[in-house]
């Protein structure tokens, strides 16, 4: 296809990444500059023009599966304004608040909860933003420790099933969704438990307070209050893997289920509140898709010219193994991550790396979690990680006063993705135990 | 003037919440229709659900150019009033490029749409299609707006 190119792929890349990257700097938003850098290349070249820019944009909209982003988001702002957060805050608090940095163990085992039933890291960071920052600044914990340990408690959101990582992947890489549902919950919740841990070396450190411990009773009276809001996950999961619906309609069922709740048993959900929260999801939902429009225009525009090919032709000569292609697959995302939003990225770079899993036999489920926890991570790394974006405007601090936090903070996370790499099983086990036939 | 594109802007946020809202109701109707006979499984649902959603990205897309919300990379370090609108006068002709694009060739993208109707539905595709060259026009009109601020702060004036 290339042959009769009029651009060499060399050339084609270098216009396509140095348009994309000057774009950048300059601070056209980064959607906008991934559709402006296919501009040129759609010119230049007799055989292209800027109608492939709609195509790619209309067909990359025009898909099922992506639907489960807004519904995610949905669900996520239906249990803020219909009380199923104030329950869940009110559970973790009788649960963990007895410990050391009692607040800021609330925060994490919230995540947890949230990511167990919404699917969105950036609803999650917003949503806990407004809830624990300025408690958590009032009762005496740093600034740049509450923000940070917000944001990156967030990351939880996409790793522990349901996830729109998940989703987009299974749906641009052919790999089965329920089999990263539950390949994302053994590593979720290590990282959960690492951050736990993390919060409790800084809070012994910087002595921060804890709430006195809740009687026994408390914490089952909020747990008997809770349990329909957790029966969200057991829905849903298991929903997907019993094969009763497909991925989308998991997520249009998380939307109905948190909206009944918080209309018929938590009583709290009012019209101003409904019209918040879908004005809220239109809005997130829309800005991060439409960069997944102008990003698949820009991955059409790479894999034309061969330009992924050419990129890894060098790299399949270093004879790696699946462990060192693991760490390998990990590096590229973790950097990519620091410029791209997750969803684009998994569009162009996991169709890039995907050859080089394959060539060394790695589980695709495997290849899978290891580029959705990267990305994760990406999500509160600079410049372009939009839960540390979203913490810090809630807070009103520059990124730079938290960054030193979040990076303490990340350090034993990347130990937990370290060991997923080497010790797959702790990715595989669940899948293969529960539902075998997913795996190859 | 002012008060026309608060209108618009008014209009468009109304637009995306009632997009939000019924993208629920296909989908539901599709499981709902899987499990029971109540009602027959249409086989348009799906069709329709995307088609709503077509229309909600590209109108959050509009509204995000005016309450600037897409998302960018900031590797500036804090600058002045002065010059942070200096920047964003020349970033922002950037995306008046794409949104000169988005026009132009988008009315070409809906004629070439003409006489297409949808799979299943048989909805015209044009409307669905029109999305693009509106997008580009509603940017046109919300960046217009956005250069005037910046150059009323860049010569100093106070913002009227």
């Amino acid at each position: 296809m290339s042959g009769a190119a009029a651009l060499s792929p060399a050339l084609a890349a270098l216009i396509l990444f140095g348009v994309f990257f000057t774009l950048m700097f300059l601070r056209v938003p980064v959607a906008f500059a991934l559709g402006l850098a296919c501009l040129p290349v759609m010119f230049i070249e007799p055989r292209l023009s800027p109608m492939i820019l709609f195509n790619e944009t209309f067909k990359s909209y025009n898909s099922f599966i992506l639907l489960a982003v807004p519904f995610f988001l949905l669900t996520a702002n239906l249990m803020n304004v219909g009380g199923i957060t104030d329950r869940l805050v009110r559970l973790s608090r009788d649960l963990v608040g007895h410990l050391p940095g009692g607040l800021a163990q609330v925060n994490v085992v919230l995540s947890i909860f949230f990511a167990g039933i919404s699917g969105s890291s950036t609803a999650d960071a917003a949503s806990q933003g407004k809830i624990f920052i300025e408690a958590q600044v009032k009762e005496g914990y740093d600034l740049s420790f509450s923000v940070a340990i917000t944001a990156v408690s967030a990351v939880l959101a996409v790793i522990i099933p349901p996830s729109i990582l998940m989703i987009v992947w299974g749906g641009t890489l052919s790999v089965s969704i329920g089999a990263l549902f539950l390949a994302g919950i053994l590593p979720g919740l290590l990282l959960g438990f690492v951050q736990m841990a993390t919060v409790h070396v800084y809070a012994k450190l910087r002595n921060y307070p804890k709430y006195p411990r809740s009687t026994l009773r408390e914490v089952f009276a909020a747990l008997a209050v809770s349990v329909p809001a957790l029966m969200t996950p057991v829905i849903i999961i298991g929903g997907k893997i019993f094969g009763w619906f497909t991925a989308t309609e998991s997520a249009a069922i998380a939307v109905l289920y948190a909206g009944t709740l918080s209309i018929f048993v938590y009583r709290e959900l009012k019209g101003p509140g409904l019209h918040s929260a879908l004005l809220d999801t239109g809005k997130l939902a829309a800005v991060a898709l439409f960069c997944v429009g102008t990003a698949s225009a820009f991955g059409w525009l790479l894999a034309y010219y061969q330009i992924p090919k050419a990129l890894l032709a060098g790299v399949g000569s270093w004879g790696m193994g699946v462990t060192a292609t693991g760490f390998f697959i990990a590096f590229c995302f973790l950097v990519v991550g620091c410029f791209l939003d997750a969803i684009p990225a998994i569009i162009i770079v996991g169709t890039i790396l995907e050859p080089l899993a394959r060539a060394v036999h790695m589980d695709p489920v495997h290849f899978a979690m290891i580029g959705i926890i990267s990305l994760a991570f990406g999500l509160v790394t600079p410049p372009y990680g939009l839960c540390l974006m979203i913490s810090c405007a809630i807070a009103k601090v520059r990124l730079m006063v938290v960054l030193k936090d979040v990076m303490i903070m990340l350090l034993p996370m990347l130990g937990v993705l370290a060991l997923t790499i080497v010790f797959p099983e702790i990715i595989l086990a669940l899948p293969r135990l529960i539902s075998p036939e997913f795996l190859k | 003037m002012r008060k026309l594109v608060d209108a618009y802007h008014r209009l468009l946020n109304i637009a995306l919440v009632a997009s939000v809202a019924v993208l629920i109701v296909p989908v539901g109707l599709q499981i709902f229709s899987r499990y029971t006979a109540l009602i027959p499984s249409y086989i348009w649902t799906e069709e329709m659900a995307r088609f709503f959603f077509i229309w909600m990205i590209m109108i959050g897309a509009m509204v995000g150019i005016r309450e600037g919300t897409h998302f960018d990379v900031d590797l500036w370090p804090e600058l002045k009033p002065r010059a942070n609108a200096l920047l964003r006068i020349v970033g922002n002709v950037f995306v008046l490029v794409f949104a000169l694009v988005f026009l132009w060739y988008g009315i070409k993208f809906v004629e070439f749409g003409w006489h297409q109707s949808s799979e299943l539905a048989e909805l015209p595709m044009p409307f669905i299609f029109l999305a693009w060259p509106l997008a580009g026009l509603t940017w046109l009109v919300f960046l217009g707006e956005r250069f005037l601020l910046d150059l009323r702060t860049l010569t100093g004036q106070p913002a009227a």
